[in-house]
């Protein structure tokens, strides 16, 4: 049958007797991450274009307008139009800036986000690294972008973009408390960091998260457009009109570097979401004679989270700075702490002390 | 001109921080839609200490140019006074003038003037509310509110043959009679547009990031608002009744049956409530006049050259979409007016903005902002 | 109690959250729903009495404009765009010799067109795409502005207006 699982033992078999052919067979065991490793930023770079040209078919839609529709069938390639028209467009830096941060910066935003995605398993096996601490090693990931927008507001030289950079990190920092906070009633229910681990706990147990754990699953959907500097939380890139975000000293290359780092965060955070909540790779119930590939069913939870994301964006206004962190502080974390009490107390009443 | 303002603002206060503060402009060309406008903003941090309105980018010396043009010649220029609401401007001028020189214009004619000015009162305020969401920072209403203003722009482009700047409504009448199928058209658009103000509450009124932004922010106190010349939505946001379709009723506004819309808190919130009743109304008003037109001539009968009595002046008000327009005219016996003033609400709703913002935050500049509804070319004519 | 109200507000607010994204879902959802109008290909026509662009009138059988130069529309234009000149001809007739109208500096309000007592000034509503490369080419003399009346049945919705000439002519 197609599934995932069959195709993963196709290529690695093809890929064995490839090494074999060749006379590298020892050193499979590190060439094989290398090789997935390529594979997964080869689709991810060309998911984000999609995801590019989604967006703006949704949000046009929503508007009862057509959005692009000229540049390829449906307007598929408008987003390779607008990369070309971004690598093309003259890099223009501050004479007084800080050279080395203001180019590592965009860097670490893009290839920071990217890295979230090599624990996510797409199907059973297809996941480039299962690392048995995937949900931390994605929580300490996600740090690594505070420095980035930091780096970059500092070294741009322009006051309005250190405040806007300030801003920022304030806001990714408080929000990484409720995304944690949010994800660890399931680690508890489930007693394992590995994000395979988690799906076939689902697989096991009968039922998604998302059923039992609904306040977590809005918090975490919730702090994680806030990690990634979407409406309603876009404060450092919208109020532009006054003080610009951290990019604005930026052009061509090194924006689009922070305009796909965001988009790459929407889609790592979505993608943790679906394995969390949604099941990852289990087939919808009620659906399961269609007999799709795991790695499909992944696809189209991925897709329908991507669109709420982008749904919120473009339904709600935004919050103002303070009431951003009022909203975090006291909102967001209380609930998810009062939801880890609840979830304990629940599971020891039904399981007694024997839970995990 | 800019440095005597700037050195008007004073810099250099303190705070228990011991920051600085700063000025900063948020120039003229905006990305939100209220037009030119330059404000020359004191911050401290965060907070505003002091807001100052730059004006003038706008000034075309529409009063000045009426002085050399016949008064049916003065109606294309008020077009461009106002041009999101420009039916309104167009009457104001036409009633000013009907005033001064003894003309009533006939009943089909006056139905006529009453169901195009509540026509584009709609349209101002679909606009008003796309512009005041897009501020707040919901982008999508914008584009709700500019499709059915699509709708009601084909009607008057049915009847008159432009979109925005009409000319329609004359002196002693207004241009050229309704089609056939205006009546069932415009019934027709009724029929789709109300449930949608019912959608657009929906989406904005009671969505808590929207009252976070609105509710408290920018309250204006009956007295402070009666002292600055405050008027129309803004004020009876407050609680006071100024509609000056009430108070002095023009048109055949005391015929129909429409209710004034008062809310008591004052708040942003408060103003864009206003406005949205004022839709409802506005859609009962043009039913009810479009049941009682009558068929008629539409133009009275005047002379050839309108030319008004020697030393007759006349101050008139009419109720347009954002408050009190009012028409002075001095006529001096020749057929161009010797003095054109017109007194434009945005103009005075302006003046509050400095009081409005003290002490609040940046983002609060752009709500208060766009509940005032103020438009630029009113400001500076 | 102020934790009930914490969680009531919370609630209520998600509801109203909610019921937004409906909306805009709905419209989403309703993909045929759109209303642009895709320009080059779906030029819709214009409402017949759109005030688009001025054009001189040419009676085709007596091949002669309408025009007689009788300055009604230069007195009337509020921007003096019009400049005009006519001869009186052998037969005690005024013809007109060169019209030429200021295209960018009209306003568009139409008071030539109601001015003219000849019927020699109309609005023609199929030719709106006016743009041009040279501001120079909106000065527009009476050859530009030639049109003929195409041999049609006035359309049944069309409506004469009820007045008499309207009194927008100068002192």
């Amino acid at each position: 049958m197609f599934t995932g699982e069959n195709i993963i033992q196709i290529v690695s078999g093809f890929l064995h007797w490839a090494y074999a052919q060749v006379g590298i067979s020892a050193l499979a065991g590190a060439i094989d991450p290398v090789i997935s490793a390529i594979v997964m930023f080869g689709f991810i770079s060309v998911f984000v274009m999609f995801l590019v040209w989604m967006e703006r078919k949704v949000s046009a839609h929503m508007q009862s307008r057509i959005g692009p529709n000229r540049v390829g069938p449906f307007g598929l390639l408008q987003t390779v139009a607008d990369a070309i028209k971004l690598t093309t467009k003259e890099d223009v830096k501050p004479v007084n800036r800080d050279k080395i941060p203001y180019f590592i910066a965009p860097i670490v935003a893009f290839v920071a986000t990217f890295m979230g995605m090599v624990v996510i398993p797409f199907d059973k096996g297809m996941v480039v690294q299962d690392l048995n601490v995937g949900i931390l090693y994605i929580i300490a990931i996600t740090g690594f972008t505070v420095i980035a927008i930091l780096t970059a507001g500092w070294s741009s030289n322009n006051k309005f973009a250190l405040l806007g950079g300030f801003r920022s990190a304030a806001q990714i920092i408080s929000y990484e408390v409720p995304l944690v906070l949010s994800v660890v009633p399931i680690i508890m229910i489930t007693g394992t960091l590995s994000l395979s681990g988690i799906v076939e706990y689902q697989q096991q147990a009968g039922y998604w998260f998302i059923f039992p754990q609904i306040v977590a699953f809005i918090i975490f959907i919730t702090s994680a457009t806030a990690e990634a500097n979407r409406a309603p939380f876009d404060i450092p890139e919208a109020e532009s009109e006054l003080i610009g975000g951290f990019h604005t000293e930026y052009s061509g290359v090194k924006f689009a570097m922070f305009f796909l780092g965001e988009y790459i965060a929407v889609v790592v955070s979505s993608a943790v979401a679906v394995t969390l909540f949604l099941g990852g790779w289990l087939p919808v119930a009620f659906l399961g004679f269609l007999h799709l590939p795991g790695f499909i069913w992944f696809l189209i939870k991925l897709v329908s989270v991507i669109y709420l994301v982008m749904a919120f964006r473009w339904t709600f206004p935004r919050l103002r700075v303070d009431q951003l962190m009022d909203f975090g502080w006291k909102v967001l974390i209380p609930l998810s702490i009062l939801n880890i009490l609840i979830t304990a107390s629940v599971w020891l009443l039904l399981y007694g002390k024997g839970a995990q | 001109m800019t440095d005597l303002l700037l050195s008007q603002v004073k810099v250099g206060g303190e705070s228990q921080f011991g920051t600085d503060e700063y000025v900063v402009n948020l120039g003229p060309q905006h990305p939100a839609t209220h037009g030119v406008l330059r404000l020359i903003v004191k911050l401290d941090g965060e907070t505003v200490k002091e807001t100052v309105p730059v004006l003038g980018y706008l000034h075309r010396s529409i009063e000045k140019i009426c002085e050399n043009r016949t008064y049916p010649q003065c109606i294309t220029y008020t077009d461009r006074i106002d041009y999101v609401s420009a039916m309104s401007v167009n009457y104001a001028f036409a009633l000013a003038t009907e005033k001064l020189m003894n003309i009533e214009a006939p009943a089909r004619a006056q139905w006529l003037r009453m169901i195009f000015i509540e026509l584009q009162r709609l349209a101002s305020h679909l606009l008003w509310m796309g512009a005041f969401a897009g501020d707040i920072g919901a982008l999508t209403p914008f584009l709700y509110g500019l499709r059915e203003r699509e709708r009601i722009l084909d009607l008057f482009e049915m009847t008159c043959g432009q979109r925005l700047t009409y000319n329609y409504i004359r002196i002693g009448g207004v241009m050229i009679d309704i089609l056939p199928d205006f009546v069932s058209k415009c019934i027709a658009f009724l029929d789709y547009f109300e449930p949608k103000i019912d959608e657009y509450e929906d989406l904005l009124t009671y969505n808590p990031i929207f009252l976070e932004r609105t509710k408290g922010v920018g309250v204006i106190s009956p007295e402070m608002g009666i002292n600055a010349g405050v008027c129309g939505p803004s004020l009876r946001g407050s609680g006071i009744a100024c509609d000056v379709r009430k108070q002095q009723p023009y048109l055949y506004y005391d015929q129909v049956k429409f209710a004034e819309c008062i809310e008591t808190a004052g708040d942003c919130w408060s103003r864009y409530k206003v406005r949205m009743r004022e839709m409802r109304e506005s859609v009962s008003i043009i039913r009810q006049s479009l049941e009682r037109l009558e068929p008629g001539p539409i133009e009275a009968k005047m002379p050839p050259v309108l030319k008004a009595p020697l030393n007759s002046e006349i101050y008139s008000r009419i109720e347009s979409s954002r408050g009190e327009m009012g028409v002075y005219l001095v006529g001096d016996g020749t057929a161009k007016p010797w003095k054109a003033k017109f007194r434009c609400a945005s103009f005075s709703n302006l003046y509050v903005l400095d009081q409005l913002t003290k002490g609040w935050k940046v983002a609060d500049i752009m709500a208060v902002l766009g509940s005032l509804d103020m438009i630029v070319p009113e400001v500076d004519r | 109690m102020g934790i009930f109200k914490y969680f009531k507000d919370i609630f209520s607010g998600l509801w109203s959250l909610l019921v937004g994204l409906s909306v805009t879902s709905k419209y989403f959802l309703n993909f045929k729903a759109v209303t642009t109008q895709q320009y080059p290909e779906e030029r819709l026509p214009l409402p017949a009495r759109s005030r688009s662009m001025i054009k001189l009138i040419y009676d085709g059988e007596k091949d002669q404009f309408n025009c007689v130069a009788c300055l009604m529309c230069a007195k009337a234009c509020p921007n003096s765009c019009i400049k005009l000149e006519g001869v009186r001809q052998v037969d005690g007739k005024r013809r007109m010799t060169t019209f030429k109208l200021d295209f960018s500096t009209c306003i568009f309000c139409g008071y030539c067109v109601e001015a003219c007592g000849f019927d020699a000034l109309t609005f023609v509503s199929e030719e709106y795409e006016n743009a041009v490369y040279k501001r120079g080419s909106l000065l527009q003399d009476e050859h530009a502005m030639k049109w003929v009346r195409p041999a049609q049945p006035i359309a049944p919705e069309e409506q004469k207006k009820e007045t008499v000439i309207p009194a927008v002519v100068g002192a």
